[in-house]
């Protein structure tokens, strides 16, 4: 299966194909989703036989390499389509694919009676299929390839209800600032790439990282390829200074905010550092760099998150702060923590974003949370199955998320400092209180909402199915990923699934602080404890007591503002990059340089050529003779240089 | 010598069948007069032959009709190798899809009675072009460039009842006459020099100190005024824009790629085998200190392609600045012969493939409107993107794959030209032709400017192409938008056809 | 036979060719330039008789054969397209065929 593993990304390109090309004729729905659903969810059994046939090879060789053709071959640059099959994209595969079958089922009953509907799901095909380029291609072109794929699908499908409103401007503006807000990550992912095949002549995933391996002393320069390649992620991976963009990718329908803008394309940049590892672990300075921007992005989306009373906007700035974590396990060398949050994420934060997407197809798009309350007993799959995902990403113990946030925290420890954890620790804290204030407001306490205009209701079976089984999955999705203090020595089966990716980072990185199990457990403790403190506390203040909030809001006034309007961020850029950048492009460069320098240039070039050409039309004068003697003068002038130059 | 004579004619079955479906065709042309509507099919019969002919010969490296009688015995007046074969299928397959061009063409479906002569004449050309691209010796070049010549002055003129179709053969005729008279002379004085016509012969003798310097390189540039009318490389282009506007547009076609490229194939071998002294590791050629023949070549390029693209820009007849055009394309053509490297071969071997894709598209979308408004003129595309949507987009891609935009074949096909440029360290040359290319996106941006922008003063039905047209549109487009991805299959077959049988 | 020497036979056919041209370039009557362009022709075949006589190599004279064949043909092409323009346009004059320009 590991040789098919093209089919992987051929099918739901062919799902795009025929959805996009004659969905329109095809016009029913069932047929469409069939056929968008079910090539995706082949992807995914196929990803498995090849993870199974994995498993059984010895170790050595479970890295392959699966070509498909040449892609081009000038110089010493030569591309191939080929994919490369190995521990970590094979995780990444069945992430996407399996996260993505279920989230394209649930499609088909919240789209239900859409007029774009077979558009949706093309775009959500391209999506998968650009997805699956980005993690298994074995090289930087098609992971560039992917890379900008996925941003063109997120693009397209932020922007799929492109005619309606959305907070201050349009869905399409909120379209158009997440793309050209990954435009400058992705400038600076091109000038990485640039550098690697600079210093390496190759952009071969294998080849630039074997010699990355034995290359020593070029720190500079890794420092730039790391910095240049971290800039791409925070890009894609909305961290701090390019988060501004996933916010208002809200815009778009939900499973889309649950497939790309939770579970899998914000995660690529995550991906792309743990694969780059060996790079980032030869400049340490950029690995701090990491470490300590995912920590920030983690903290500030958080505490963002605790005023916001969309529920989506909860969830976007959980997912930003859930981003920032991974980036401080890659930054603190825990590439294996980094992939496996991202995979436990993916289960409870599509949970999540599914079961808000359940709440406002039965609440008739509305998304204010303060408009809800007491919807437990409406839609008790919902319910269950969301506050199961409140308990995954808070981090109670035995569920997925408490083991991989978990090692975050204990590597953030461990190979970072006391202060990483602190502030990791209070994220968790933030985290439990902010989930478990958005579960109290929708589900529990007094109906806020008039019965008159809303009918709350369970969903259909199509959508709580998928429901049901991203619930199973983040309870015992973390089961993989015990830490050695429970499991024993070489007890955590996905560490050592990963290990020899990370093997020779690792090595570089050469972290033997030796740290006891109990100072493990004794930490476990503290933290888990404050979070399921702030859990109880949040579910009190808000289902009994919610006068506290509003106290507690006007009294700190200021700063309940300041979280409330996000930091001030958007208004910032606005202020120091938009405002300039339009006034000096209105000022200066359309009205000087463009309507006099370059119009001036472009029209006086203009009338230089065509008087030029016509001089030259003339010599065509239409009698044969001239032209036979133009031809001798030709001939002549030849003649009259060869002498000269005899 | 007879079994040199008999062992050489299994070298030449492409050029024998080519000969013996001409015979055919004229002997159907005569028996049955009442109808002609078979004819195409059997051209097209002969032609497929022919091609497999021609594969089965792709790989073969040998001289064919080796004299027996002189005094140097190894070197024959035909050379067949990989890089003549490339380009001898190019020519085939240039003939095939020009045959079915024909069967759309209202001009060609005219002709009626005269199909016969027609299609006789065409395989004249081709005759004369496949034995053109392995000749080796002075008379058969002459003899097959006359063939080809002769006939395509009688095809430009083909409409005899039309003012500018005669006109346009007599250009041609008189043109042609001149150029090929020169060469003649140029020949006769190569001859008198070394006392041989082999350009094997002639290139082991040149090497020599009693060389009179001047006199070989006057009838060197007689010789190149012979072939460079052929391509049309200025100053010896000027039949080109008048002859391709009254010539049949099918016969324009055909001028502009076919006899291009067995005269560029003519021009690259009599480089070669007649003036290369050797080729070094990394592919790139020495000449025999004659004169600079690089020197030469870059200007010739530069200044064609300078002047077929300006020339182009204020045209209104489509025809006719389709034929400024194929004069600047011969321009960045000649660019890659003047790297005088295998680099540059390869480019300009992949460039003629794309050329022969996106040049017989564009006027083949021309021939289809013309079909049905009856004119080639600029102003009657106004509106068309609307009223033929599919020949709209179309031709777009084919001007946009002539200026050589990616996502086109056209964009692989400069590519490549430019790396060898670069490659040769020829960066002001390629500077040059890439200021050239900017000048051209200005003549093909108008037609879609007309196509698009501008609403149609008249009123005008649509235009919805038949079912055979649309498939031969889709036959040419997909490859130009296939290989602009996906060209490493070109330049591979490019590269393992890039070598001439050597010196 | 071998007493005139080459030059005086290159010269004549030197001359020839100049004459050639040059009345390619001035006629206008299309059927002279015509006659011209066959002047050209025999010209180099002059030249190329001279060379293969001196040179004692018979392949200079076959070439010389197939150019009178080629010229021939020629000749007949252009008479025949000749003709056509003049049905069209009832002259042969170069310079009064120019629908073509620019």
């Amino acid at each position: 299966m590991i040789e098919l593993i093209y089919l992987t990304i051929l099918l739901p390109l062919l799902g795009f194909v025929i959805n996009g090309f004659f969905g329109k004729k095809i016009g029913n729905e069932k047929v469409i989703g069939l056929i968008g659903s079910s090539t995706v969810g082949i992807s995914f059994v196929i990803s498995l036989l090849a993870l199974i046939e994995t498993i059984n090879l010895p170790v050595e060789q479970r890295t392959n390499v699966v070509e498909l053709f040449t892609w081009m071959s000038v110089g010493s640059l030569n591309i191939s389509f080929s994919y490369l099959v190995d521990q970590l994209s094979l995780v990444m595969a069945l992430i996407v694919t399996g996260v993505g079958f279920l989230i394209h089922v649930y499609s088909i009953g919240y789209m239900h009676g859409d007029k774009g509907f077979y558009r949706f799901f093309a775009y959500m095909n391209l999506f998968i299929f650009a997805m699956m380029n980005l993690v298994l291609g074995d090289n930087f072109v098609v992971l560039f390839l992917g890379w900008e794929g996925v941003g063109l699908c997120s693009y397209l499908l932020i922007g799929y209800y492109y005619d309606q409103k959305f907070e201050k401007g349009t869905v399409a503006q909120a379209a158009k600032k997440a793309f050209i807000v990954n435009r400058i990550g992705d400038f600076g992912f091109l000038l990485g790439m640039f550098l690697i095949f600079e210093t390496f002549n190759s952009l071969n995933f294998l080849e630039v990282f074997s010699q990355a391996k034995h290359l020593t002393g070029a720190e500079s320069t890794f420092g730039f390829i790391a910095l240049f390649l971290f800039i791409g992620a925070t890009g894609k991976s909305a961290q701090i200074p390019l988060f501004v963009w996933l916010p208002d990718a809200m815009a778009g329908p939900t499973p889309v905010s649950a497939l790309i803008h939770a579970a899998t394309m914000v995660t690529a940049g995550v991906y792309m550092v743990a694969r780059a590892s060996i790079i980032f672990a030869s400049a340490p300075v950029i690995l701090a760099v990491v470490a300590v921007i995912g920590l920030l992005t983690a903290v500030f989306a958080a505490t963002i998150g605790l005023v916001q009373t969309d529920i989506k906007k909860v969830l976007a700035y959980s997912t930003v702060s859930q981003l920032g974590y991974m980036f401080l396990a890659a930054g603190v060398g825990a590439f294996s923590a980094a992939i496996f949050h991202v995979m436990t994420h993916a289960f409870f934060k599509a949970l999540l974003f599914l079961g808000a997407g359940s709440v406002i197809h039965s609440m008739h798009h509305q998304q204010d949370i303060m408009h809800y309350g007491g919807l437990k007993k409406y839609m008790p799959v919902t319910f269950l199955t969301f506050i199961i995902a409140a308990f995954a990403i808070s981090g109670f113990p035995g569920l997925s998320g408490f083991f991989s946030k978990d090692e975050i925290l204990w590597f953030s420890y461990a190979n970072g400092n006391f202060v990483y954890w602190l502030l990791g620790a209070l994220t968790a804290v933030l985290t439990a209180f902010y989930m478990f204030r958005l579960v109290s407001l929708t589900f529990f306490g007094e109906e806020r909402f008039s019965h008159d205009k809303y009918h709350p209701h369970e969903s259909p079976k199509v959508m709580t199915i998928p429901l049901i089984i991203l619930a199973v999955l983040s309870v015992i999705g973390g089961w993989i990923g015990i830490p050695e203090v429970f499991s024993g020595e070489h007890g955590n089966v996905f560490h050592n699934w990963l290990a020899p990716i990370f093997l020779d980072a690792e090595l570089k990185l050469a972290y033997y602080g030796a740290h006891s199990h109990t100072e493990e457990l004794i930490l476990m403790a503290i933290s888990v404890s404050a979070a399921l403190f702030s859990m109880y506390g949040a579910f009190k203040i808000y289902t009994q007591r919610r006068e506290i909030a509003e106290k507690f809001a006007l009294k700190f006034k200021k700063a309940y503002m300041v979280l409330l309007n996000k930091y001030y961020v958007d208004e910032f850029y606005e202020a120091t990059v938009i405002q300039p950048i339009q006034k000096s492009s209105e000022k200066f460069l359309w009205k000087i340089a463009d309507n006099k320098l370059i119009d001036g240039i472009v029209n006086g070039t203009a009338v230089v050529i065509t008087s030029f050409s016509s001089v030259i039309k003339k010599m065509q004068t239409g009698v044969a003779q001239v032209y036979a003697l133009i031809m001798m003068t030709g001939i002549a002038a030849i003649l009259f240089w060869i002498i000269l130059s005899l | 010598m007879i079994n040199e004579i008999l062992n050489s004619i299994t070298f030449i079955y492409p050029e024998l069948a080519v000969s013996i479906f001409l015979l055919i065709i004229v002997l159907v042309d005569l028996v049955f007069h009442k109808d002609k509507k078979y004819i195409p099919y059997i051209s097209l019969a002969g032609l497929v032959i022919t091609g497999i002919l021609v594969l089965n010969q792709i790989g073969i490296t040998h001289f064919a009709f080796v004299p027996q009688l002189s005094a140097v015995k190894k070197y024959g007046m035909m050379t067949i190798d990989p890089f003549g074969s490339y380009f001898k299928l190019l020519v085939v397959v240039t003939s095939i899809l020009i045959i079915f061009f024909t069967i759309a063409s209202e001009e060609v479906i005219d002709l009626k009675e005269r199909l016969g002569e027609f299609h006789a004449l065409i395989y004249g050309m081709i005759l004369g072009m496949l034995v053109m691209i392995s000749a080796s010796d002075l008379i058969l070049i002459y003899l097959s460039l006359e063939l080809l010549s002769l006939s395509s002055y009688v095809l430009a003129g083909f409409l005899k009842l039309r003012e500018r179709s005669s006109e346009a053969s007599l250009k041609y005729v008189i043109y042609g006459s001149v150029s090929s008279g020169l060469m003649l002379f140029g020949i006769s004085i190569i001859y008198g020099l070394t006392g041989s016509t082999n350009l094997y012969v002639i290139n082991s003798l040149i090497q020599g100190p009693q060389i009179n310097l001047f006199t070989l390189s006057f009838s060197s540039i007689l010789m190149f005024v012979g072939i460079g009318y052929k391509i049309s490389a200025a100053p010896f282009h000027f039949w080109t824009p008048d002859v391709y506007e009254g010539a049949p547009i099918s016969i324009t076609a055909y001028l502009s790629v076919a006899s291009k490229a067995a005269g560029f194939a003519l021009l690259i071998r009599f480089i070669q085998t007649g003036f290369t002294s050797f080729i070094s590791e990394d592919g790139y050629w020495t000449l025999i200190a004659v004169f600079d023949w690089q020197a030469l070549l870059i200007a010739i390029s530069i200044l064609t392609m300078t002047l077929g693209n300006f020339s182009a820009l204020w045209q209104d007849n489509l025809k006719r600045m389709l034929a400024y055009s194929s004069i600047a394309h011969a321009g960045y053509i000649l660019l890659g012969i003047a790297v005088l490297s295998n680099q540059g071969l390869i480019a300009v071997l992949i460039y003629f493939f794309v050329y022969m894709l996106m040049n017989i598209g564009a006027f083949y979308v021309v021939m289809l409107i013309s079909n049905k408004t009856g004119s080639e003129n600029i102003d009657d595309y106004d509106g068309l993107g609307a009223k033929a949507p599919f020949l709209g987009v179309a031709l777009a891609i084919f001007l946009i794959s002539l200026t050589g935009l990616p996502p086109t074949a056209g964009f692989i096909a400069k590519l490549y030209l430019f790396i060898a440029l670069i490659d040769a360290n020829m960066i002001v040359v390629a500077i040059i032709a890439l200021l050239n290319t900017v000048v051209s996106l200005y003549y093909y941006v108008r037609v879609l400017k007309h196509m698009y922008l501008t609403k149609s003063e008249r009123e005008q039905e649509n235009i919805t192409p038949s079912i055979g047209s649309l498939v031969y549109l889709l036959v040419l487009l997909i490859p130009i938008l296939f290989f602009g991805i996906y060209f490493t299959p070109i330049v591979e077959f490019a590269r393992s056809c890039v070598s001439l049988l050597g010196i | 036979m071998n007493t005139i020497p080459m030059e005086y036979y290159l010269l004549i056919s030197a001359f020839m060719f100049s004459v050639g041209v040059t009345g390619v370039l001035i006629r206008r009557n299309a059927i002279v330039v015509f006659m011209c362009i066959e002047l050209m022709l025999n010209s180099a075949n002059l030249a190329l008789v001279t060379f293969s006589s001196f040179l004692g190599d018979p392949a200079g004279q076959v070439f010389v054969f197939f150019v009178m064949t080629v010229a021939a043909a020629e000749a007949a092409v252009g008479l025949a397209i000749i003709i056509a323009i003049f049905r069209n346009k009832l002259t042969v004059n170069i310079d009064e065929i120019n629908i073509f320009k620019w």
